[in-house]
């Protein structure tokens, strides 16, 4: 039994919770998180994943932003609710004459040690032929000794190199690999406790998670969806374009919904308006956000506790059901 | 320096990688396993059970009092001793707070902020318990460092009971996930290559060579709590006393062979063989006995490099019984780090030059 659903102070009581969950149900979703978490999105390089989410919701499409996006109910819809898909990361900058990458960071707001992450671990590379894996150098331990300490200046872009077994440009050619292949930590979602789940961009990757399950739940059951359109957009980080196309292309919404995560404490659900967004697309209407709390947030252990993914999922039934 | 590498190369080159593909399935499949076993200095019994059961058959692996693993093979004098290390750095308990987390300590040389927000392992002995080394907080984050403040270890507990519940006790030890990942070409990717190399080149050469044919003693020993201080080997020493001709510690060769290291020393290239650790932080190996390493190299079409890096090795702890030290590697990128690289085709130069110096010096 998980706990009952509290909003964070200063925020609504949902009323119609607590929400009790299934084996089944917290399995699918543990595994539809983990999936997602696996998968590398680029903001401007997403596509990997629209893929997925295609083969996910019977009926989507790709639309003119790259958006992945599905009609639900009869008629013209009033009511938009919108997963980012996109996240930090890297591409390809160069590739040297040893056969070593250096990388450009796509552009969007990352915290204060977001390219340290990187140095000496696993990157992935999305290379032509498929993913490719490489590492980020990193001075070894054994030959500082005698000399002067490494900087305390955290690292930045600009000391990658990645390494991906490589010895020449056209062994990297060979690899699939230009410039501009999109690149991220190695992701390798991490269970721990009692139902976390840690990885880059977890609370986000869960939202999508439970916003797809909920949408599915409700083709099945409900014999009748208002009409609604459900998207997973691209370049929330950037420019907001895929959130903007939808505005723009399908709009004016009566309202819209956005799932994502944020900081915050396990058990609580944040729900507020979003009036950012909502000045900057008005053909939105009234826009609210959803966040999952995470801890950790922004770094490779993100973590999300899967009892709120399922209470998400459950409020998000409901909402497309009509409930408010 | 004299020029080896240069002349050994120049004179091997189609030789030194002959049977490659067989070659490096062999290495993969005795390095993959050991490299994913996990034994921190102090508890290698994992990865001791490993090295057991890859040796091959027929062959009396015995335990010392201090975990070293020994294989003696031959008979009679003089006694050789090879010696690579079975453990790992990484982190140990030393606290367990209120809310649950975890104080730790490092185990071995390590830089703190390459395991800052990751996944963790911590094993009880009886359990692998999952957790996350913990970020640094927002304060420390403002002015970020590059070396975090002292690691916490966090594993979904809310109090000290609950995490004592799990059988967490001050003293387990903590690692992070690893995986042996191919890069390209004939390269690798994982953590503790640094001694699970030189390990696995032990195995591949015992099952390579016919202990019937050997001339003198061999003694393979796999030895523990090297990164703490040479602990395992100095009881092996101590046990052998004067007996041994020579002791062969089998280790990482730290190579500059990156944009990020200065390349005055130490730099054995990748890909260019095994490497005769002619000098290091704990000993000098004397001259003649390079020139005897190379010979025989290159007399067995083995590719061989010679050079000079940082450390210490487990053949240096013999020196007080006048036993001398000729260390031999494999040059390794990013040492002690979660993103170790090497090339395959280096490891089975190792294995060769191991069994070529058992058979034949």
């Amino acid at each position: 039994m998980l706990r009952p659903l509290v909003f964070s102070a200063g925020l609504l009581l949902w009323g119609s919770l607590p929400v009790t969950v299934g084996a089944q149900d917290r399995d699918s979703l543990s595994s539809l998180t983990g999936r997602l978490a696996s998968i590398t999105a680029v903001t401007g390089y997403e596509q990997a994943m629209v893929d997925t989410l295609l083969r996910l919701l019977p009926g989507a499409i790709r639309d003119r932003a790259g958006n992945a996006r599905v009609q639900l109910g009869g008629g013209s819809a009033k009511r938009l609710i919108v997963c980012p898909l996109d996240e930090p990361g890297y591409v390809v900058g160069s590739v040297r004459g040893d056969g070593y990458l250096t990388l450009r960071r796509v552009p969007g707001q990352v915290p204060p040690l977001f390219d340290q992450q990187l140095e000496g671990h696993r990157v992935t590379l999305q290379g032509r032929q498929g993913l490719v894996p490489g590492v980020v150098a990193v001075r070894s331990i054994h030959l500082t000794r005698g000399r002067d300490p490494p900087s305390e200046t955290p690292f930045t872009v600009d000391d990658a190199y990645v390494d991906v077994g490589a010895t020449s440009p056209a062994e990297v050619t060979a690899l699939g690999v230009r410039v501009l292949a999109p690149v991220t930590l190695a992701k390798r979602p991490h269970s721990y406790g009692d139902g976390l789940l840690a990885a880059p961009m977890a609370g986000r990757r869960a939202a999508c998670a439970a916003l797809i399950l909920a949408v599915r739940q409700s083709i099945l059951r409900a014999k009748l969806i208002p009409p609604l359109t459900v998207a997973f957009a691209v370049e929330q980080e950037l420019s907001q374009r895929g959130l903007g196309t939808l505005a723009n292309e399908l709009g004016a919404f009566d309202e819209t919904l956005i799932v994502d995560g944020r900081p915050g404490s396990r058990g609580s659900l944040q729900q507020m308006p979003d009036s950012a967004v909502s000045v900057r697309w008005p053909r939105l209407g009234r826009v609210r956000k959803w966040s999952l709390p995470v801890s950790y947030a922004g770094t490779p252990v993100e973590t999300v506790w899967l009892g709120d993914v399922e209470s998400l999922r459950e409020a998000l039934v409901k909402w497309i059901g009509g409930d408010q | 320096m004299r020029s080896w590498p240069v002349l050994l190369l120049a004179a091997y080159p189609s030789a030194m990688w002959a049977q490659q593909p067989g070659r490096i399935t062999e290495v993969e499949r005795v390095l993959a396993p050991l490299v994913q076993s996990y034994g921190v200095s102090g508890m290698e019994a994992p990865v001791r059970a490993t090295v057991e059961r890859l040796l091959p058959r027929g062959l009396r692996p015995e335990t010392d009092s201090a975990g070293n693993l020994w294989v003696t093979v031959g008979r009679g004098e003089p006694i050789v001793v090879f010696v690579a290390h079975l453990d790992e750095i990484g982190f140990k308990v030393t606290g367990i707070q209120n809310d649950g987390s975890l104080e730790l300590a490092p185990v071995g040389g390590l830089f703190p902020s390459l395991w800052e927000a990751r996944p963790a392992l911590v094993h009880t002995g009886r359990s692998v318990v999952p957790g996350v080394f913990m970020p640094r907080g927002s304060d420390a984050a403002a002015d970020p460092k590059w070396t975090p403040p002292d690691l916490r270890a966090d594993v979904g507990t809310t109090s000290r009971d609950s995490t004592t519940s799990l059988g967490i006790r001050v003293g387990n030890t903590l690692t992070m996930p690893k995986q042996f990942v191919r890069l390209a070409g004939a390269r690798a990717t994982g953590r503790s290559f640094d001694d699970r190399v030189g390990s696995a080149a032990q195995v591949i050469a015992l099952r390579r060579l016919n202990p019937a044919r050997l001339r003198h003693t061999v003694v393979f020993v796999w030895s523990v709590r090297e990164e703490i201080g040479l602990e395992g080997a100095r009881a092996v020493a101590n046990a052998l006393g004067l007996r041994p001709a020579r002791v062969h510690a089998i280790d990482t060769f730290v190579s500059a062979d990156s944009p990020r290291e200065p390349q005055n020393f130490a730099m054995a290239p990748l890909g260019r063989g095994a490497v005769a650790r002619a000098l290091d932080n704990s000993a000098v190996t004397p001259p003649a006995y390079v020139d005897t390493l190379v010979a025989l190299a290159r007399a067995r079409h083995i590719a061989l490099q010679v050079g000079t890096t940082n450390g210490g090795n487990d053949g240096s702890v013999f020196a007080g019984y006048g036993v001398p030290d000729i260390p031999v590697g494999w040059p390794l990128r990013y040492s002690h780090s979660p993103a170790e690289t090497i090339d395959l085709r280096d490891v089975a130069s190792l294995a060769d030059i191991i069994q070529a110096i058992a058979e034949q010096w």
